[in-house]
């Protein structure tokens, strides 16, 4: 699996060269775009904008890096675009496909998170109840009545993601029997069972030592080598070395990319 | 699906739902419990109400009835009798024939002087006779090896139905189980000889005040009687008080048989004697009366009181004026006889439901505060759901489901505790009722022992402060527990003088149990609702980031 970090396993219509160049949005239309977003949020009187008009758009099949320091509004972004929060009122739009996901009404804001797009977080976030299948599973439990024969294929799935991940001798364990590495590998897992178009990862390599953070990174690449569009969140620059294209978050607004 | 998955590994992968489980069972099984009880207690005091007095009774003034069998004869004409017995009903005292020494002990009894025959079926006279020897196979199998009946023959039945001592021809007596005291309650229901006294075959003196329809009370009367049996009726005010006689003695000793009535406001005759006026009739002071099959209590009664009229109208026109009935007699359904019983204790079964159903909103209270204390810990779960497309309903729903499931096992669990209590709440009543067994108090201080050298070893070697903690609470619980089996000296909880029925009820009330079940399941939901609807509220983001 560490072979597939190589440029050899990127999606050939996003080469190598397109690191930090022009959006993609400018040759092709975006799967994923926020436009001229602001986020405030309230603390007691006090109101701290967190976003200030970023606007971002990614291309399909593109692996987009935003990097940023702590504090600049890289995860608020990223919560944004992946639909677990809203802009601010009437003050910018985040667009899937080309519409509008965040004038959306709930249900539909939960198919989206369900189907559309799959989130890693930098804390892995598993549930310690669930063992490492069900963990897997999970999004595909999620969102549908039409139970077994959805769950059925859901742990299918589940079971060729986490053999690629190289998990197949994990899958009855506990979440706290796993290393930090394995459970962002299973991380990995739930948020591409359901086939999400794109993958949404907050500082997938924030809380593993380089190695361990090199190998979940190659696993990104894998999958991403399949066609998936990557939106990885990051404050590391070498982190975000391996993606296509790198946009910078300062202040809360997009200053380059 | 998810929420099904997550609610049961909740459910099985925690202690603290136990904790609400287990209060919800014992709220299901108290309510269960204490319905039980009353229910089955006022089922005993009507039924047993009912198979001792019949369906409907007649009860006259001191005077009595006069030509009884006459108006017996039209009552069992009646289509709506199936059967009646004429009962003379009065106070008595009774010559117990102990203790040994001429000073023997005095019981205060309730006299009913019956024909057995006819009583036997109106009421259950006949399967209340205590001492008789098995049925069958199935009943000698069920007795214990030391029960006395299992050596009797079928005389001293028939000497109790028939109040005769066979062997001697003398009219008997027969006595309620616990006008003595010479029977022993055992464990099974069954009795045996206490102080080496068996009452059958023992003589006894029973002194009767005769009083005339004016109320004056005549020299008091006795006759002995050997005890031919006993009876147990269940009914503890029953079997401490009643005795029962032939109704040809109790005629003759309180002067209500047929009697030759002299005219004491006329001269005496040369011999000395008074004008004869005629026969006074024998007179009873009760008659009850069994409905047909079919037929309710109270359109029993109203045959009888339009019989009864008929009865009093063919006195006035004969001009009897020795065999004249009193105008006005009482005629009672069973239910109307035990009014006064039956009312306050009905009344005591709602009060006690009230009360104890609002456990319900302790327990409801309690799993509000487990599940608000759940969801604040599972807030970054929630939010993880929430981030794979767990909608509000849905984080609602789990949270419900779990409340539903702590509902439907804490209540099944209750049914469970409730019918095992029940059903052995004798056994239980008499265990407490004893004094404590050694080898309880044995093994609690044992085990109080063992959870002191747990603790010790907690606190002292490991330095461990959470475990040397519940061991020390163990500990101080088992020497509790030890302290107060050691002191126990046996309570008597269930006062059979104070709650009519020697016995306690022990059928579980199904229907109650199923409403009570439902009742636990619905209030451990309401008590989710809210912290579920707290969890459906929370923020994803916020969750995700501080949760």
């Amino acid at each position: 699996m560490a072979d597939a970090a190589t440029s050899n396993g990127r999606d050939p219509s996003v080469g190598a060269a397109r690191i930090g160049g022009p959006p993609l949005a400018s040759t092709k239309p975006p799967i994923l775009a926020a436009r001229d977003v602001h986020r405030t949020y309230r603390f007691g009187q006090v109101e701290v904008p967190v976003l200030r008009g970023a606007s971002i758009s990614i291309a399909p099949g593109e692996w987009v890096a935003i990097l940023g320091q702590s504090g600049s509004g890289k995860s608020t972004l990223m919560h944004l675009l992946g639909g677990l929060d809203r802009p601010d009122a009437g003050r910018g739009t985040v667009e899937f496909e080309g519409a509008p996901v965040s004038l959306g009404a709930g249900r539909s804001l939960d198919r989206y998170r369900n189907r559309d797009v799959g989130f890693v977080f930098q804390f892995y976030h598993l549930l310690p109840e669930l063992t490492v299948l069900e963990n897997a599973c999970l999004p595909g439990l999620v969102g549908g009545f039409f139970g077994h024969a959805r769950a059925a294929a859901a742990r299918r799935r589940a079971q060729e993601l986490l053999e690629i991940a190289g998990l197949s001798h994990r899958l009855r364990h506990r979440p706290a029997e796993l290393s930090g590495g394995e459970r962002q590998r299973v991380a990995i897992a739930r948020a591409l069972v359901n086939g999400p178009r794109v993958l949404l990862a907050d500082e997938p390599t924030g809380n593993l030592d380089a190695t361990t953070g090199a190998s979940i990174l190659d696993l990104i690449a894998s999958q991403h080598a399949q066609g998936l569009t990557v939106a990885m969140v990051t404050h590391d620059a070498a982190v975000a070395a391996r993606a296509q294209r790198v946009v910078h978050l300062r202040d809360g607004q997009v200053v380059d990319g | 699906m998810y929420a099904a998955l997550l609610s049961n590994r909740y459910l099985t992968s925690r202690v603290i739902p136990l904790i609400a489980v287990g209060a919800v069972a014992l709220c299901v099984a108290l309510v269960i419990i204490v319905v039980s009880v009353m229910s089955g207690f006022l089922d005993m005091l009507k039924a047993s109400g009912r198979t001792l007095i019949g369906d409907v009774v007649v009860s006259s003034g001191i005077g009595g009835i006069p030509n009884y069998d006459e108006w017996l004869a039209d009552l069992r004409a009646l289509p709506e009798v199936e059967a009646a017995t004429p009962v003379i009903d009065t106070l008595g005292l009774l010559r117990m024939p102990y203790p040994s020494g001429p000073s023997k002990e005095i019981a205060p009894v309730q006299v009913w002087a019956i024909e057995p025959e006819s009583f036997a079926k109106v009421t259950a006279y006949g399967e209340k006779v205590w001492w008789r020897p098995p049925a069958d196979e199935a009943a000698r199998d069920a007795m214990l090896p030391d029960d006395p009946r299992l050596r009797m023959d079928a005389s001293i039945l028939r000497d109790g139905l028939t109040l005769s001592q066979g062997a001697t021809g003398k009219p008997g007596i027969v006595l309620g189980m616990h006008v003595s005291v010479g029977n022993a309650r055992q464990s099974d229901g069954s009795y045996r000889p206490r102080f080496g006294w068996f009452m059958p075959g023992e003589q006894v003196t029973l002194t009767v005040v005769p009083v005339s329809e004016t109320g004056k009370i005549s020299e008091p009367r006795d006759a002995t009687f050997p005890i031919v049996n006993e009876v147990f009726s269940g009914v503890y005010d029953v079997d401490k008080s009643r005795v029962f006689i032939p109704l040809a003695q109790g005629q003759e000793l309180l002067r209500l048989d047929a009697a030759p009535l002299y005219d004491t406001t006329a001269e005496p005759d040369a011999e000395g004697n008074l004008p004869l006026l005629g026969t006074a009739p024998a007179r009873v002071t009760k008659v009850l009366i069994r409905a047909k099959p079919g037929t309710s209590a109270l359109d029993a009664r109203d045959a009888i009181e339009a019989s009864w009229d008929a009865f009093v109208a063919k006195a006035a026109r004969r001009n009897d004026r020795l065999g004249r009935p009193p105008e006005r007699v009482s005629i009672l359904t069973w239910e109307q006889q035990l009014r006064d019983l039956i009312g306050p204790v009905e009344k005591e079964r709602e009060m006690m439901r009230i009360l104890f159903s609002i456990i319900y909103i302790v327990c409801a209270g309690l799993i509000l505060s487990i599940f608000w204390s759940i969801v604040i810990e599972k807030t970054r779960d929630i939010g993880i759901l929430r981030s794979v497309g767990a909608s509000r309903l849905g984080i609602l729903w789990i949270f419900l489901r779990y409340g539903l499931a702590i509902g439907v096992v804490g209540s099944l669990a209750g049914v469970g505790i409730a019918w095992v209590v029940v059903d052995n709440i004798n056994l239980i009543h008499e265990a407490i009722g004893r004094d404590a067994p050694r080898a309880a108090w044995i093994t609690t201080a044992a085990v109080a022992t063992l959870s002191l050298g747990l603790a010790l070893r907690a606190l002292i070697w490991r330095g461990r402060l959470l475990p040397g903690l519940l061991w020390t609470i163990a500990t101080i619980t088992c020497a509790i527990v030890t302290v107060a089996l050691i002191g126990h000296r046996g309570t008597l909880i269930w006062d059979p003088s104070v709650y009519y029925f020697s016995t306690i009820p022990s059928k579980v009330d199904w229907f109650n149990a199923a409403i009570t079940a439902i009742g636990g399941i619905v209030f451990s939901v309401i008590g989710a609702a809210i912290p579920a609807a707290k969890a459906a509220d929370v923020d994803p983001v916020e969750a995700l980031r501080y949760g």
